[in-house]
């Protein structure tokens, strides 16, 4: 036992040895996680402001005058330029450098004087449908209530008991465990799952197969080292830099990005202990799939690539199409993603989330079995 | 000259042969695009539907259940059932079972039949910022419009033509399919990495492997090596586009209603900036795992994050913004929607062009320059 233990260590010496005299590979491992953590946190960004607004006044008037003005002052909509034809303006549209052409037709004050139906035209850029939606709900919204204030006054001349049966409805919202939508604290627990997996996988990946690559592997495996003690001994320094940097991008997050820590660390750490199973298991089980450290990239990718689009980290799962959703189930990178974002924001407990933690724990087995399973017998 | 273009046309020779001679490096090459796009073009949607949604109601009135009711009738929400008090709906946005709890208040019938202010509340797990925003926007709106037609129980409300009507046509892109917004976003992206990779990886296992201290010891000049290395992983290049695009407008139904040759152009500058990108790095690097990583690094998430691929540049901190503006990513997509969605040629979309060439050429001279350097 104590033989075994030697080895193990012996061979995990060699590895961190072998890792830090890589100057780069250490800075790799340590600095760049954390300059992702920074760009992702900040740039991923899904608000839809100052959309690129050309207005066609063909009114100008008063009330035109003062309509664009406070619709544009909402923020929503930023004035890029002002026109006085619709070709013109369509050509705004088709070099991109406008989205939104806004038209106020001739006779607008008239007709809202008059109380025949005014008409308001917008063109949009429908290439970004969720701008182009958001511009035109924000176009809506505020001639809607424009209108309901000039139907308030119309009613109170006209019909004076209809005026006070019209409902105000209104809906006051609250957000929980994140109340300004701070993006970086929805993504920072995402980024940390996504980072992990490209650490470990991918780096496990290559490493085993660059020993092959070189011929070192039988090197090892000729001296009285274990088949088991060298898979792990391979194994633990990267489960130890994976371990480094979630406390790093913990530590970064709640200090740097506010990001809270609502639940049990316990929790977390159990989680991540399970994730790491799988992600570590599976760069095992790629290397002993490809032949160089090309295709041991390019397949550690392959894995990393769709689990990463397909967690709901970025986009939320419930915008897939149905057929693709029940797929997403067997994504560890979805339940890892959901257990970190419940504990860190939601304080969500083990009760709460006993089907992510079955489930990573079962991925985990069974990638890291079948890791286990084609390791040996790649060496034996 | 003749001599040259000879050195050259054997290095790339040599190349194409290395590529057949292990087709895996071909099928990736080809196959990730289509599996990339695929996986992109079906998984990533903005639009939301079937919200889990919980409620308290306070009023247990016609009209209360009513609402709720009429509320998850359509696609949007889906009702996860109600609860009487507001900490209980509150546990299940803690546990994740539903985004939002609509608290619906006591009086809310009798208020809404004598016309006064009635507040609902809408509690969000803001734990999803783009779910938490959806569903605000869209109960928001639901709430309105059924307040209304339940108030005057669906007669007064059709006689009350608003004012002032807005009207929106869209162009370009008039059913709002996500898909036909990201599919150039994707062939960039996936350019990006397949052209970066590709290049830095075969550049650097052969100085692992020293082979190119061997090719250094016969008369090829670096300008050669670089040339000679560029020439098949464009062409390679090349067919990933042509199949990228027919995938796309064939599973996506892409239209196509700008300028083919402003198109070819882009597509050609933008590669060669990537692969020269790719040797630049394999030049520095010289070993594939850093190679790898610093391709990564330099290739995919520049052009997945600071591209407008799905994040609007616009909405990005000055320094990221300014960052974004050196990612050639980031005018092959406005390019390609400019080709493909808007229908625009080279008049409009020059300085796409001009900023690729500049920083392809860019790529290129220091690729070589590097070389020099490292001879020596």
């Amino acid at each position: 036992m104590t033989r075994s233990l030697a080895m193990l260590l012996a061979v995990i010496k060699k590895e961190l040895r072998q890792t830090a005299r890589d100057r780069r590979m250490m800075f790799l491992l340590v600095g760049v996680p954390v300059i992702q953590l920074f760009i992702f946190a900040n740039a991923v960004n899904l608000d839809v402001d100052r959309v690129p607004t050309v207005v066609v006044d063909l009114d100008k008037s008063q009330r035109s005058l003062s309509d664009l003005r406070r619709l544009l002052a909402d923020g929503t909509l930023t004035k890029v330029g002002a026109v006085d034809n619709i070709p013109e303006a369509e050509r705004w549209l088709e070099t991109g450098r406008a989205a939104v052409v806004l038209l106020i037709p001739e006779g607008f004050e008239r007709d809202v004087v008059r109380g025949q139906r005014a008409r308001v035209q917008a063109i949009l850029d429908g290439s970004d449908p969720n701008r182009a939606s958001i511009a035109s709900a924000a176009i809506a919204q505020y001639f809607g209530s424009e209108g309901a204030i000039l139907m308030k006054a119309r009613l109170q001349r006209t019909a004076a008991d209809m005026a006070p049966r019209l409902p105000q409805l209104s809906l006051r919202s609250r957000v929980y465990f994140n109340p300004e939508l701070k993006t970086a604290v929805y993504m920072v627990p995402g980024i940390m799952a996504m980072l992990l997996l490209l650490i470990t996988t991918i780096v496990t990946a290559m490493g085993l197969s660059r020993e092959r690559e070189r011929g070192t592997l039988e090197q090892i495996l000729v001296t009285p080292v274990q088949s088991s003690m060298l898979m792990l001994g391979k194994i633990l320094p990267f489960a130890l830099f994976g371990l480094l940097d979630f406390a790093i991008a913990l530590v970064v997050g709640s200090y740097v990005f506010d990001m809270p820590l609502r639940g049990s660390l316990t929790l977390l750490v159990v989680g991540t202990v399970l994730y790491l199973m799988t992600t570590l298991g599976a760069g095992m089980l790629i290397s002993t799939f490809s032949g160089s450290q090309q295709q041991a990239f390019m397949g550690g990718f392959f894995f990393m690539l769709p689990a990463a689009l397909l967690s709901g980290i970025m986009t939320p799962i419930r915008s897939m199409p149905s057929w693709l959703q029940p797929f997403t189930l067997l994504n560890p990178l979805r339940h890892y993603a959901e257990l970190m974002r419940g504990v860190l924001l939601r304080g969500a407990s083990a009760a709460d989330l006993q089907v992510q933690l079955t489930v990573l724990a079962a991925i985990g087995f069974v990638v890291f079995a079948s890791a286990v399973f084609r390791f040996r017998r790649m060496i034996g | 000259m003749g001599a040259f273009w000879q050195r050259v046309w054997a290095l790339s020779a040599k190349e194409v042969r290395h590529v057949m001679r292990d087709p895996r490096t071909l099928y990736l090459a080809l196959a990730m695009p289509i599996v990339m796009l695929l996986l992109f073009g079906f998984g990533v949607s903005f639009d939301l539907e079937h919200l889990p949604v919980t409620f308290v109601d306070q009023d247990h009135s016609t009209s209360s259940r009513e609402l709720r009711q009429r509320l998850c009738a359509g696609d949007q929400f889906n009702d996860v059932g109600s609860w009487s008090t507001p900490s209980e709906a509150e546990a299940r946005l803690v546990a994740g079972s539903a985004i939002a709890a609509l608290i619906i208040p006591v009086n809310f019938e009798r208020d809404l039949r004598r016309g006064r202010p009635i507040q609902l509340q809408l509690l969000v797990d803001g734990s999803d910022n783009s779910s938490a925003l959806q569903v605000r926007a869209k109960m928001d709106a639901s709430v309105r419009a059924l307040g209304l037609s339940l108030a005057s129980g669906g007669a007064a409300a059709s006689t009350l033509t608003p004012p002032i009507e807005p009207r929106s046509w869209t162009r370009f892109n008039p059913e709002g399919r996500s898909a036909i917004y990201l599919v150039p976003g994707i062939t960039a992206l996936v350019l990006a990495i397949v052209a970066v990779l590709l290049t830095a990886l075969t550049v650097s296992r052969e100085w692992e492997r020293g082979s190119m201290a061997q090719l250094f010891a016969t008369p090829v000049g670096r300008l050669e090596i670089v040339l000679g290395k560029l020439l098949p992983y464009l062409l390679l290049g090349t067919l990933a586009v042509l199949l990228v695009l027919a995938v796309g407008s064939w599973v996506f139904n892409m239209p196509f209603r700008g300028s083919a040759p402003t198109l070819a152009l882009v597509a050609l500058l933008f590669l060669t900036g990537m692969l020269g990108q790719g040797l630049l790095v394999s030049v520095v690097a010289r070993n594939q795992m850093v190679a790898t990583q610093v391709a990564t690094l330099s290739s995919m998430l520049p052009s997945l994050l600071l591209s407008g691929f799905v994040f609007p540049i616009a909405n990005m901190p000055k320094p990221l913004q300014v960052i974004s503006a050196v990612i050639p990513a980031r005018y092959f997509i406005d390019a390609l929607r400019g080709v493909l969605l808007r229908g625009n040629g080279f008049a409009e979309l020059w300085h796409d062009a001009a900023a690729l060439a500049l920083f392809s050429a860019l790529m290129v001279l220091m690729s070589t320059t590097r070389f020099r350097r490292t001879i020596a």
